[in-house]
């Protein structure tokens, strides 16, 4: 019995830490949006980027295509309609650098979050679906390579380092959305802000 | 049964071609990367490197602990990764340059086979000569804590973890090689 990832699941503070959850929006140094136009068009795919730069720190956004999507894990052992979920999950590809904070950053995708018509929604976890993977009966080498492919559910980046991966929000292809990145530099919270995304489709 | 080398080599050739194809849908969803680092980050407390123990893309046993009085760069890295793919031939590039030095580099890849690894391989200019490892499970990535491919250690000849780079890095920038030469004995 597969494990449904609710697509829109709202978002609730952590239970263990209620109040910080609900401070943390107003506490963070926040960055203006990043302009709605995207930054960058893949000129042989069409796929947008959108790109800000926030306390030292850069975020993009680059679009996945489903077709994209499909074939790396059709390549890497998931069956047709398990690569066919993942695909029209709203697939980014999602670099994060810290190019000149005041120190090492630290964040966590649970304290992310994605806006979609004034909602706050959590992103699916990587916990979220790798169960869903397992209950399908998606091979185990497959599941690694899919665990190894998504931008890490926490991790810290001294000045200079940086990752990518995909991330996904669950919202059907097509939907706009603003991405909210949340992380920690020496104990202040620091946000930087996608506005207007656009899932591909 | 094992296949004998010469018949594994043949093998590895026969499905080159096709895994080339497959390796190009990683590749293309690279696309628009951002620049790659040019310096590693020092350890502000250098600790005890997490033991490393893997068979190489030729069956071959490698121990870090054998490599007590070189320098070592520890590579976690996959095929499909395109700051991974970006960063292998710098390696290969330091290695030629500091090898005789007492660089080693081993390159641990996480989840793959060895015959994904030798298509891949087969593509770079340079192709990287020092050993490629084996971590199936992921288990060695784990016990040396990366959350994220690729990410990359140096470990100093008296076996501790001192430089760590996270993302892809340009590992024979002048910047970069002046990080390792204190280490290393003069030529």
């Amino acid at each position: 019995m597969p494990i449904a990832i609710p697509p829109h699941r709202p978002r609730r503070p952590a239970r263990s830490f209620p109040v910080v959850a609900v401070l943390l929006p107003a506490l963070a140094l926040t960055a203006p949006a990043a302009l709605a136009e995207p930054t960058r068009v893949d000129p042989e795919t069409g796929a947008l980027t959108w790109e800000t730069q926030a306390h030292g720190v850069s975020l993009s956004l680059t679009q996945l295509l489903p077709d994209q999507v499909r074939a790396f894990y059709l390549n890497r052992g998931f069956a047709p309609d398990d690569a066919e979920r993942f695909a029209l999950a709203c697939v980014s590809m999602t670099v994060l650098r810290n190019d000149a904070a005041p120190g090492e950053l630290s964040f966590r995708l649970a304290d992310w979050e994605v806006r979609q018509t004034d909602q706050a929604l959590a992103l699916p976890s990587l916990d979220a679906w790798l169960s869903e993977w397992e209950a399908r009966g998606v091979p185990q080498s497959a599941r690694l390579a899919f665990r190894w492919a998504q931008f890490p559910p926490e991790q810290s980046y001294a000045p200079g380092e940086w990752n990518q991966g995909m991330l996904a929000t669950g919202l059907p292809p097509a939907t706009r959305f603003e991405l909210i990145a949340r992380w920690t530099v020496a104990g202040q919270t620091y946000e930087g802000r996608l506005a207007d995304v656009r899932c591909a489709d | 049964m094992s296949a004998a080398p010469t018949d594994r080599t043949a093998l590895r050739w026969a499905v080159l071609l096709i895994l080339l194809a497959i390796a190009s849908a990683g590749a293309g969803i690279g696309a628009e990367l951002p620049p790659l680092s040019h310096r590693l980050n020092v350890l502000a407390e250098p600790a005890p490197a997490p033991p490393l123990r893997l068979k190489d893309i030729d069956e071959v046993d490698h121990d870090l602990a054998d490599l007590r009085g070189r320098l070592v760069l520890v590579n976690f890295w996959a095929t499909w990764c395109p700051p991974c793919r970006r960063e292998m031939p710098s390696m290969e590039r330091l290695y030629q340059e500091l090898r005789d030095r007492g660089l080693t580099v081993l390159a641990v890849d996480v989840g793959e086979d060895a015959d994904t690894i030798f298509a891949f391989t087969g593509q770079l200019d340079p192709a990287p000569t020092f050993p490629l490892l084996l971590d199936p499970d992921a288990q060695a990535a784990a016990d040396w804590g990366v959350k994220g491919l690729p990410t990359s250690f140096v470990v100093d000849p008296e076996g501790r973890v001192i430089l760590r780079a996270v993302g892809g890095t340009e590992f024979d920038d002048p910047a970069a090689i002046e990080q390792l030469l204190p280490y290393l004995p003069a030529p």
